[in-house]
């Protein structure tokens, strides 16, 4: 019966905590960018409040058992001074904007930086802002004459590849007296993309005999230096190495190639037989391995087809392609 | 997270500066080496911030703190009473604020910083202590503010605003919650200030004890009639009637000393108007108040003696208000008890002989008392009496023989003493009464200021058929005392507040110091009516003043308003419109002109450069390709240019009548 009864509470309190985030949906909906205002924002005492509240009990009870009717102004002043603590603590966070810039996309299980930028207000100042992610770093930001501020926060994504979004971020402050604890649950629509985790495998047939012939072997061409050697009867003149010459050496001419390479293919189908998420792996690993070794690399996916290339740009295209391959429409 | 517990250096600065200006109103009544060790904390303190020196480590933590323990029992032998408790807590913050390392030890100490603002209201509530009482507040406060500022912020007042501007907007609802919030009786006995701080007269009197308390300037009481103020020689303020002469002591009957049934005076009749006046009473950690003889108080708690002085069973610690009525010429017991009578005839054997002597032979011509009285004030006036306040001192035994025979010099208690003494031995029923004389109009607010150096000692002699009748012979001697007051009486002397040089009621001659004074004064007396002296009754009659009748529901709709008042201030400053730094007039053109294109149907892409946005909306909308051309070049030379001064405004009114026509 005990057992039941403990299930009942945790079932109640799951339903509760469900009930709270529909709420939390309906009052503050995701958004790239939210400002802050009475809607948004809660407060309440916080810890160092409620002490204060005692010291004020402590205090009347002196006023009381002394009589004193200076004594009962002080703590009168104080008990308002509380009071009036909540608009400006309520104020200091009022009005701020929180726009998510950009989520940096992560490897599974790795961190990644979130950049958000904070905007002011009417308020001039808004000081002793702090904000985190439930499991990240806890950034501290004051703007102070400025409007706004770039900041980084740091925080882990989850084990799938796709979209991570990483909760509610949480806004807080305790300025100006640390008696009342200010805070937004702010659901910044900032997802961060996760690439599929590579899996190393044995070459594939189609790669692996582009690790042969798609070396790539230097053709006489027009586009980079590539060396001097003596000169031949059919050089052309514009190819001779005049200052060698002047300097005493012998005649040479400057040499000059282009690289022609052979382009691979990641193809689904190499993996012909895997499940869908180990042959993204592969496919994720080849394309890490290739761009480390500095090959082109095209990559064809039922429904996508990216032409072969290179470079930091292409390969994030090619892992995007890769992260979000059977997950709906991209963000 | 650690970063943040810490304490920034500008909150330390303040918590420093406030460590000494919470010490500051205390220092009277602390042992010096209370400021020593605040000193000695804040430079450690310092010291460790600067990486000098480190924190002390527990052991030492615990020395320390015993040591302040056990230097407070040496100083003040104990531990339970007020000055100790100030003294410990004044030492707990010196050692807290060595310790404070983070955010949670700094509310410890700014908490406590509260706490000593309220221990020195328990001494002392005059207005400029309050003042600075308020500056404490303000003080603490900022620290509390700073505590929470980024801690790489250079030194500004910033903070020091900010919490001003909190604590005047809690002023509003503190004034109506300090007026409507119940007063209750206290819950249970509190420590009491040590016995030092007793002023004013005490209940025994011996020769000396008057002029050693015409020494002082302080404030005694104010009082304020309702109608006319009565010339300044009928004011004599009765404080203490005293029947009893032991061993060359004067002292009041107690409680128990008078028999069960006389314990209530006998009323006596009143037929004219009373004076009606109320008095604020300095505390005197005594329990007699002062009135104009025949007083009686509606007030609750006080209460007529047999010897119709009045008197409060409570101690007064703090400034006390009571108002009186009083009825100068009221015949007081005019049946005297065979008790009273004995006690009022009573004199010490053996002593005094020659006073005695004196006495018989005053008698010996008749038994008209009053005969009796103007026969003894004539040796007074005639032979060489001096009054001064220095009197010689005089022997323990048969003081009165010396006085009156020996040295003739004396103050009001020794003319007192020595006529009453005269008068028992005549076989007239004779008292001594103590309490003030005269006293000080204050033309600002009609108030009559009552000094300490007004401490005047006076007879009282009973006659069949008129009761008990003032007799001063003090004026028999110094006519100018009652007249004039003391100063004019003492003037050739130049003994008046002699060694209280920086007096303000010194330079009475100065007409700017003693407006001043005086000003002062009559706002102390505001002060006190108000605010320190407020209590239950006042409470009952000013909300029925407001509110015409009390009930929970108006109680409600005042502290309603009030929290609106309070808080209306700190909403408009919050609401006022603060706008974001103002854009560039050619800024506010291009993103009118983009705003336009927009509405037909061409969307600027975030981070798009104009030039290609352009070319965009050029395509799309081919009629307006010209302006759109225009517009982009004018607004790329006014943005981009190295040195667009030049023909900025030119290009400025182009921007703006191409955008206009923009449609």
């Amino acid at each position: 019966m005990a057992g039941a009864g403990g299930s009942g509470i945790f079932g109640l309190r799951q339903s509760l905590r469900r009930r709270f985030a529909q709420w939390l949906e309906q009052r503050i909906p995701p958004a790239r960018s939210i400002t802050l205002n009475q809607r948004r924002i809660f407060i309440l005492p916080s810890r160092t409040g409620v002490f204060f509240a005692v010291c004020l009990c402590v205090m009347l009870l002196a006023a009381i058992n002394f009589q004193n009717n200076l004594s009962y102004a002080l703590t009168f002043l104080l008990a308002t001074l509380f009071v009036v603590a909540t608009l400006h603590t309520y104020g200091n966070l009022a009005g701020l904007t929180i726009h998510a810039v950009h989520a940096r996309p992560a490897f599974p299980g790795q961190h990644t930086e979130f950049e958000l930028l904070v905007e002011r207000g009417r308020r001039r100042e808004h000081v002793g802002l702090s904000l985190h992610w439930p499991d990240s770093s806890v950034v501290q930001v004051s703007l102070l004459g400025e409007d706004r501020v770039r900041l980084a926060l740091h925080a882990p994504v989850g084990r799938e590849r796709g979209w991570y979004k990483p909760g509610r971020l949480v806004v807080e402050s305790w300025y100006p007296l640390g008696l009342l604890r200010c805070w937004s649950l702010v659901d910044l629509d900032l997802p961060a993309l996760v690439y599929p985790q590579p899996l190393a495998s044995a070459a594939p047939p189609g790669v692996a005999s582009a690790d042969h012939e798609g070396s790539s072997l230097p053709q006489p061409g027009n586009d980079d230096f590539y060396g001097f050697r003596d000169y031949q009867q059919s050089d052309s003149l514009r190819q001779i190495y005049w200052k060698g010459l002047a300097r005493g050496r012998t005649l040479q001419v400057a040499q000059y190639v282009t690289h022609t390479e052979r382009s691979a293919w990641l193809d689904w189908e190499m993996f012909a037989g895997l499940g869908t998420e180990q042959r993204l792996s592969h496919l994720c690993y080849w394309a890490l391995e290739m761009e480390r070794v500095g090959e082109d690399y095209g990559l064809r996916l039922p429904g996508v087809s990216i032409a072969p290339g290179r470079g930091e740009l292409h390969r994030d295209r090619v892992l995007r392609a890769l992260a979000l391959y059977g997950r709906g429409s991209p963000a | 997270m650690k970063q943040a517990e810490q304490i920034p250096r500008n909150a330390l600065v303040w918590m420093i500066a406030a460590q000494f200006t919470l010490l500051a109103p205390h220092l009277p009544r602390v042992p010096i080496w209370v400021v020593a060790v605040s000193l000695c904390a804040a430079l450690w303190r310092i010291m460790v911030y600067r990486g000098s020196w480190s924190f002390p480590r527990w052991p030492v933590k615990l020395a320390l703190i015993l040591a302040g323990v056990g230097g407070i029992l040496l100083s003040f032998r104990n531990l339970i009473g007020l000055e100790p408790m100030v003294a410990l807590l004044l030492v707990a913050f010196a050692l807290k604020v060595l310790e404070v390392a983070r955010r949670k030890d700094a509310y410890v100490l700014l908490f406590l910083g509260y706490f000593v603002v309220l221990t020195e209201f328990l001494f002392s509530q005059d207005l400029l202590i309050v003042l600075l009482c308020l500056c404490n507040v303000i003080l603490v406060t900022t620290a509390l503010v700073a505590l929470h500022r980024p801690g790489d912020e250079r030194f500004s007042l910033r903070p020091l605003r900010s919490a001003t501007a909190m604590v005047l907007q809690s002023a509003p609802l503190m004034v109506v919650l300090f007026f409507i919030f119940p007063r209750v009786g206290p819950l249970w006995t509190v420590p009491l200030k040590s016995q030092s701080a007793v002023t004013g007269m005490s209940d025994f009197m011996r020769p000396g004890d008057v002029s050693r308390l015409s020494r002082s300037g302080e404030v005694a009481f104010r009082v304020a009639f309702e109608g006319e103020i009565p010339p300044r020689s009928q004011l004599y303020w009765r404080g203490l009637v005293m029947s009893r002469l032991e061993a060359g002591t004067w002292s009041t009957l107690d409680y128990y000393d008078v028999p069960a049934d006389q314990r209530r005076p006998p009323l006596p009749e009143v037929t004219e108007a009373p004076l009606r006046y109320s008095v604020i009473m300095a505390p005197t950690q005594q329990r007699w108040l002062y009135a104009l003889r025949y007083a009686r108080s509606a007030d609750t708690g006080i209460m007529n003696a047999a010897d119709y002085r009045l008197f409060r069973p409570v101690v007064i610690e703090d400034d006390f208000r009571y108002t009186v009525e009083s009825w100068p010429a009221a015949e007081l017991e005019t049946e005297l008890s065979p008790w009273r009578q004995r006690t009022e005839l009573a004199l010490p054997q053996g002593r005094n002989p020659r006073t005695l002597a004196l006495g018989q032979e005053l008698a010996a011509g008749s038994d008209d008392s009053q005969a009796i009285v103007d026969r003894a004030l004539a040796l007074f006036s005639e032979q060489s009496f001096f009054y001064t306040l220095e009197p010689p001192t005089l022997p323990a035994q048969d003081a009165v023989d010396a006085f009156l025979f020996g040295t003739r010099r004396g103050f009001c208690e020794h003319y007192a003493s020595a006529f009453v003494v005269l008068m028992r031995a005549a076989g007239v029923p004779a008292r001594v009464v103590a309490g003030y004389q005269g006293g000080e109009i204050n033309p600002v607010n009609r108030t009559v200021i009552v000094h300490q150096f007004d401490a005047h000692a006076w007879a009282e002699v009973w006659m069949a058929g008129r009761g008990w009748v003032r007799v001063d012979p003090t004026s028999a001697v110094s006519p100018a005392r009652v007249e004039f007051g003391l100063e004019q009486a003492v003037a050739s002397e130049g003994t008046f507040l002699a060694d209280q040089p920086l007096s303000p009621l010194r330079y009475r001659g100065i007409r700017w110091i003693n407006q001043v004074r005086l000003r002062y004064d009559a706002l102390t007396y505001r002060w006190q009516s108000w605010v320190v002296s407020f209590d239950g009754t006042r409470q009952m009659n000013l909300l029925q003043d407001w509110l015409g009748q009390v009930s929970p529901l108006r109680i409600a709709a005042v502290i309603l308003g009030a929290l609106a008042l309070a808080l209306l201030p700190a909403a408009v400053l919050l609401l006022w419109r603060r706008p974001l730094a103002a854009l560039a007039p050619h800024d506010r053109l291009y993103l009118k002109f983009c705003a336009r294109l927009a509405r037909m149907g061409v969307v600027r892409e975030a981070g798009e450069a104009p030039g290609s946005y352009a070319r965009r909306a050029a395509q799309a909308v081919p009629r307006l390709a010209q302006s759109i051309e225009s517009i982009t070049r004018c607004y790329q030379q006014l943005a981009y240019a190295d040195d667009p001064a030049r023909e900025a405004a030119a290009l400025q009114r182009e921007m703006q009548q191409a955008v206009r026509r923009l449609n």
